[in-house]
């Protein structure tokens, strides 16, 4: 019963995909908004089916579609899947229902009916990729959800950096699906089938088995932002329209999550060398992501970059389990797991939320630069109320759900000195010290994001101006806000619930004790204090009126953690003087330029992308064009294959 | 909730809002003498308090509600870690009250509300305050955890009132890593509380100026608050030191005479322990901003000496 709820939703999905395509050619408000509201319905019953799921525990399996022999597409949704489906359907019935209001406000005529149908597409290839049974259809959808998303971020593609952020964006996700694609066929030729189901390894197939493990690795780690294979998330999140950017980095980077864990719970037999590869590839982006997060002056960039630091945060935990599962401490293993989950649900309810706020702050104000921002706050005072709950909840403030998802992983690290081996044992208190820098910066990085957008002066005139958000654009968000609230304070309780129990706090309490703190305080003072209250000018110095220029911006704010962590940014500062005279002394005039180097891109990506053309181009030279040579290519083909053949008989 | 736990947080709390004050005022009067003047009063942080409640609070045009809320923010926050160190009694206790990570963040969250309210006013000040705070803060983090983590390790057990009560009952012999944990919570102390060399409490000029720059901009019953949240972020953080360190004394039971003997015995230690805190902060120059991260380097790899030491012994 519950598997044909997942089937009706899957349908209207495609209706609102048709009615909205139906409406482009007359630019039609009505297909968009029906189709939207599709979406939103067929989202809510997508999470309606996963709750069954996720609280019965009975596991649903949707009737296979076999166009050859021992290639199928399978649906079997277990309570790992349901739990990514959940996250699906909620992320996405929120946006679709924030989309109704921004789809409105958006230039682009009948292109927005497109954005809607493939929203509508977008939404159930995940869905689909997160329930498949078998390798083949994870692979299909897989795909499906790679082009859709591509469509998706080429919205505005008359503008220049939007093409190049979409090729870019292409490029690297049809990498994320060749590597797949090859941990796919790998595994084949180590079990012989397509099931996702146990490979059992034998001393002969353990280097495919390996070598399917790291091809799917980094086919995940390629598709989930993780460094140095993380460049198209700072190109592709600023360039697409923001509920895109919320669908895109709270959601798809969760499918890959979704395919790692999917594949070692139930593929392989994990090893612990690659549970200490998953957390330094983890721990690596959560730093590097935040030290890159904290110096963005575009909007949607750092929040780009604080995804991948949050990516980070969430392979931390599965590497914790793969180290803790191979040591044989179960106990640690399901915290680290369930530590990594929680944080993928929390982080794509508050990334979304932030997007989705930003999205409308970058509406009103029409720049995506954060100096050019400020005073926000009493201009828009609900966008900013739903804005502040995402950057607590992503800063780990107590008792919000980014608390709650960081508070299992530290736990699982300090439980972690009953590792017996050394070196381990030293290696997790690295990844711990580097942990907390992490959160530590990313409390930085939104101070700066909220301070620098919502507080003090507004430092244009469009910030000046702006106006509060539509209903719609605030209903969505309010939504995920709940939602975060709710996650963070219930979370010992919810945990319990599903038969969890941890030696945590429980933040139920934290959070009673923190209102009965506050009111006792508040009660205190109403008796003792004065009430009196006076607005005055802020003191600047002296000087009559303080311009806006003067106050602190983002870049004054980050300036300290820059200058400290200045090696890492790779800054390239060239100072030029010329002189007047012979000594030196007098100083003519000169230039002087500070640049950032993109690391990654100029020491990785171009060399690489270079000597793939450069191989091209010597693969190019066979094909000249002469039909003669190419007669002689097939000649030498039949006479390799008869030599072949004859070798092996 | 027990009737036990809930005794020891009315005692607790009563004795770490009456206690605070004065050792903010005893650092001050010891600073003051070894400079040669005699000093405000040791009761003057009271004085001090009660007179800006009587103030009007003056905001900016351009605050909105974060200046509103924060100092209420800030001290429920520290109020209620306050609530996870024992000061004179120690009990078992309830609900996670008392983990060591939930301590450390809720002293994270009144942070986050004092930087937001200093970039609030749009002063320069506030804002320079704001963005020095968050990077100290940052940068201090993994010596935070690593220290926390060798407690953690020591004492068996992730909750600080638990390790009190290990540290009571066991009367822990003086260890060689308890002397290293305590000096690397000394250093802890010294940076949450925003003393020299640090940061230096008693100025307010610009380009020293850290905590005292986030709250330029409060004034009256708001400024009270943030002061008194400080003066109890700085009494928990010595009752955590002294608790851990030199147990002894520390009443198990609900006794009167055994909680005044606790309380008399505490004051005495905190005394001593803002002594040293002055002499310390007298002894040393304000360091420069950007040498800090040197500092904070050496006292990490300091903390990971006693785990390694530990771990391997």
């Amino acid at each position: 019963m519950p598997g044909l709820l997942f089937l009706i939703a899957i349908f209207i999905f495609l209706a609102a995909a048709a009615i909205a395509f139906a409406g482009a050619g007359r630019d039609s408000r009505i297909s968009r908004l029906l189709s939207l509201a599709c979406v939103a319905g067929a989202s809510a019953l997508l999470l309606l089916f996963a709750l069954i799921v996720l609280v019965t525990g009975i596991p649903e399996s949707i009737p296979a579609w076999q166009p050859f022999p021992g290639i199928s597409v399978t649906f079997f949704i277990d309570r790992l899947a349901a739990f990514f489906l959940v996250l699906i359907g909620a992320v996405s019935a929120c946006v679709a229902v924030y989309c109704t209001g921004y789809v409105e406000e958006m230039e682009g005529a009948g292109r927005r009916n497109i954005l809607c149908g493939c929203t509508a597409l977008f939404v159930p290839a995940m869905a689909l990729v997160v329930a498949s049974a078998t390798t083949i259809s994870f692979l299909l959808f897989w795909e499906l959800m790679a082009a859709v998303s591509f469509l998706l971020v080429m919205y505005d593609y008359a503008d220049a950096g939007t093409t190049r952020a979409g090729i870019f964006y292409f490029v690297m996700t049809q990498l994320s699906t060749l590597f797949v694609m090859l941990g796919i066929i790998l595994l084949f030729f180590a079990t012989g089938s397509f099931a996702i189901a146990p490979a059992h390894v034998t001393a002969g197939s353990l280097p495919l088995v390996t070598a399917a493990f790291l091809a799917l690795f980094v086919g995940f780690s390629v598709k989930a932002g993780i460094i140095p294979f993380h460049k198209w998330l700072p190109y592709a999140h600023p360039a697409s329209p923001s509920p895109v950017s919320a669908l895109m980095s709270g959601v798809m980077l969760k499918v890959a999550v979704y395919g790692l864990i999917r594949f070692l719970v139930a593929v392989f037999t994990p090893d612990l060398w690659w549970g200490m590869v998953i957390l330094i590839a983890g721990i690596t982006s959560a730093v590097l992501g935040v030290i890159y997060a904290i110096k963005e002056d575009d909007i949607k960039g750092l929040l780009a970059y604080s995804s991948i630091e949050n990516i980070g945060i969430i392979f931390v935990g599965i590497g914790l389990f793969v180290i803790f599962s191979c040591t044989g401490l179960p106990m640690l293993a399901t915290i680290s797991l369930l530590a990594a989950l929680f944080h993928s649900l929390n982080h794509a309810l508050f990334k979304s939320l932030l997007f989705l706020t930003s999205g409308s702050v970058v509406h009103a104000t029409h720049t995506r630069d954060i100096e050019q921002m400020g005073g926000l706050a009493s201009r828009m005072p609900v966008t900013s109320a739903l804005f502040f709950v995402g950057a607590a909840a992503i800063a780990a403030l107590p008792p919000l759900n980014g608390f709650a998802s960081e508070l299992l992983v530290y736990t699982a690290f300090f439980e972690s000195v009953t590792v017996a081996d050394p070196l381990i044992k030293i290696l997790l208190f690295v990844c711990l010290a580097l942990f907390a820098l992490t959160s530590a910066l990313s409390a930085a990085c939104f101070v700066k994001a909220f301070g620098s957008i919502f507080l003090a002066r507004p430092r244009s005139q469009e910030s000046r101006e702006a106006r509060e958000a539509g209903r719609a654009m605030l209903a969505g968000p309010a939504l995920l806000a709940i939602a975060c609230v709710v996650l963070g304070v219930f979370s010992y309780q919810i945990l319990a619930g599903f038969g969890y129990i941890f030696p945590i706090p429980d933040l139920l309490l934290v959070s009673v004790l923190l209102l009965v703190m506050g009111a006792l305080t508040y009660i205190i003072l109403y008796v003792t204090a004065s009430h009196a209250e006076r607005t005055s000018e802020t003191w600047g110095c002296g000087s009559l009126s303080l311009p806006a220029s003067a106050e602190y911006t983002g870049h004054g704010f980050s300036e300290p953690i820059v200058t400290i962590f200045a090696p890492l940014y790779r800054t390239k500062k060239t100072v030029t003087k010329n002189y007047y005279d012979r000594h030196d002394c007098i100083v003519a005039g000169g230039t002087a330029e500070i640049r950032l180097v993109k690391f990654f891109e100029e020491y990785l990506y171009l060399p690489l992308a270079r000597g793939a053309n450069r191989a091209a181009g010597y693969v190019a030279r066979m094909q000249n064009g002469c039909l003669d040579t190419y007669l002689l290519y097939v000649f030498l083909a039949v006479v390799a294959v008869i030599i072949f053949l004859g070798v092996t008989a | 909730m027990s009737y036990d736990f809930l005794m020891y947080g009315i005692v607790n709390t009563l004795c770490v809002v009456l206690v605070a004050p004065l050792f903010v005022s005893v650092v001050k009067k010891v600073k003051a003498w070894t400079q040669g003047r005699q000093g405000p009063s040791v009761f003057q942080t009271y004085y001090t308090i009660a007179k800006l409640l009587k103030k009007e609070v003056i905001y900016s045009p351009d605050a909105s509600r974060i200046s509103r809320f924060t100092p209420w923010v800030c001290m429920a926050a520290i109020l209620v870690a306050s609530l996870f160190v024992p000061l004179v009694y120690v009990t078992a206790p309830v609900g996670g009250i008392g983990n060591i990570i939930l301590f450390l963040y809720l002293l994270v969250l009144a942070r986050f509300f004092m930087a937001l309210a200093g970039l609030d006013a749009g002063s320069t000040f506030g804002g320079m305050g704001s963005s020095r705070e968050m990077s100290i803060a940052a940068v201090i983090e993994p010596t935070t955890i690593i220290v926390f983590a060798a407690l953690a390790f020591v004492f068996k057990s992730l909750n600080i009132i638990d390790m009190a009560g290990i540290a009571a009952t066991t009367g822990t012999p003086v260890t060689p890593v308890l002397i290293l944990l305590g000096i690397s919570l000394f250093i802890i102390l010294i940076v949450e509380t925003a003393r020299i060399p640090v940061d230096n409490p008693e100025t307010h000029l610009e380009l020293t100026m850290i905590h005292e720059g986030m709250i330029l901009e409060q004034s009256g019953k708001n400024l009270a608050l943030m002061e008194y949240s400080a003066a109890i972020k700085q009494v928990i953080l010595m009752a955590l030191l002294i608790n851990l360190v030199i147990p002894w004394g520390i009443a198990t039971t609900l006794a009167p005479a055994a909680l005044a003997a606790a309380a008399v015995l505490f004051v005495a230690k905190g005394l001593v322990l803002a002594l040293v805190i002055g002499l310390f902060e007298s002894s040393m120059a304000k360091m420069r901003f950007f040498r800090l991260p040197g500092l904070f380097v050496m006292a990490f790899f300091f903390s990971t000496l006693i785990i390694i030491v530990e771990v391997f012994a």
